[in-house]
């Protein structure tokens, strides 16, 4: 038992600090908020779901930006989808970089536009890690047969 | 104290008719309000799907507008505009009911702008269209409201926005739903309250909805 409440309170602790550091928002609240015990995993699956959007978009941006002659609509239209979903599942960081990039593109800056990339990139991929710490978490707590704590 | 009593007792007499044919109205709402959500993300509609399955509505859910349309009958599998206004009707005399169409603003192909006229212009122009954008831009919104959609909603779409919908929309679902009589409110309230304790409320129209109809019940 002792191991269980060692787990929910180092849950507890990284939920909060993802809060603090900006990487979630209270979107991400949102999506707990619409779990029950028929589905308990719905945050999860959404965010699983975003990660392999995610990874098409990051793709096709690539993509794009490695054009002689770069459309700039096309990248926009697709930082414009990846600014939704990632405002959609609480991905605050992500979301603030693309509306930056969005700025970027109105620019036409081919150069910016590719470094912006690179940080949305990292970001992105540091937001995935994180998140699935967390749901790791969770799994350990309920394997360990634990309740997982609900955050204000 | 009489009256107190007479409130007490009210229940009672009308426990079983009345308490049965608020079920059954809750029942035929929570299996027959039915929305068609139309969304290009695959992330946003699986949220808006729980959002509405969570709010006890049926949920249907397309990509695009085009597939919309489709689903409504306003187009064959073409995407030619279906040959006869009646092919719609049809759908709709087969029992395809739809009781709120939420859309996506900014989609490829057919924006939720474009998407919402066509409904207005069709067989289907009753049933309310609202629309979502993460852009909150005046004129979007105004454009929106103007071509005739009930409301427009900023994105990321929460619980508590389509909630602030219902008493609104439950208003002539109800009407057109059912020739039940109208139940005791005060029945109804007993038992609502209850359920405010739990996140996940059913469809049921706020108190404040059943209150003009307390007039028609004068004699106890």
């Amino acid at each position: 038992m002792a191991y269980v409440g060692q787990l929910q309170r180092k849950f507890v602790e990284y939920t909060k600090s993802l809060y603090r550091e900006g990487i979630v928002d209270k979107q991400f609240t949102q999506l707990h908020n619409l779990q029950d015990e028929s589905n308990p995993d719905f945050a999860e699956e959404v965010v699983t779901l975003f990660f392999t959007d995610s990874q098409r978009l990051l793709n096709e941006l690539t993509n794009a930006l490695e054009q002689q002659d770069v459309d700039f609509n096309t990248v926009d239209a697709y930082v414009h989808q990846f600014k939704g979903s990632s405002s959609s599942v609480g991905a605050q960081r992500v979301k603030d970089l693309c509306i930056s990039f969005r700025t970027l593109c109105e620019q036409q800056n081919k150069e910016l536009c590719l470094r912006c990339l690179q940080q949305v990139k990292l970001e992105y991929a540091s937001f995935k890690s994180k998140l699935e710490s967390l749901f790791q978490l969770e799994k350990q707590i309920v394997e360990a047969g634990g309740t997982i704590p609900t955050i204000d | 104290m009489l009256f107190r009593n007479k409130m007490e007792l009210k229940p009672q007499v009308s426990d079983t008719p009345s308490q049965h044919q608020q079920q059954q109205k809750q029942e035929q709402r929570e299996k027959h309000f039915h929305v068609l959500a139309v969304d290009d993300s695959e992330t946003d509609r699986k949220i808006l799907e729980k959002i509405l399955s969570v709010s006890s509505c049926q949920v249907t859910c397309v990509d695009s507008g085009d597939k919309a349309l489709e689903y409504l009958g306003l187009v064959d599998a073409n995407h030619q505009d279906s040959a006869s206004p009646s092919q719609s009707e049809r759908s709709q005399e087969d029992g395809l009911k739809v009781n709120l169409i939420m859309t996506d603003y900014c989609m490829p192909g057919m924006t939720g702008y474009d998407l919402l006229k066509r409904v207005k212009g069709s067989s289907w122009k009753e049933v309310p269209v609202v629309i979502m954008s993460s852009e909150n831009e005046p004129s979007r919104i105004n454009k929106c409201l103007e071509g005739g959609a009930e409301d427009f909603l900023l994105k990321p779409v929460q619980l508590s926005d389509v909630k602030k919908l219902q008493p609104r929309l439950l208003k002539s679902f109800d009407q057109s739903c059912t020739n039940l009589p109208d139940i005791d409110p005060m029945t109804t309230d007993n038992s609502k309250s209850n359920n405010n304790a739990t996140k996940r409320k059913a469809l049921s129209p706020e108190p404040s909805e059943r209150r003009p109809k307390m007039k028609e019940l004068t004699v106890l």
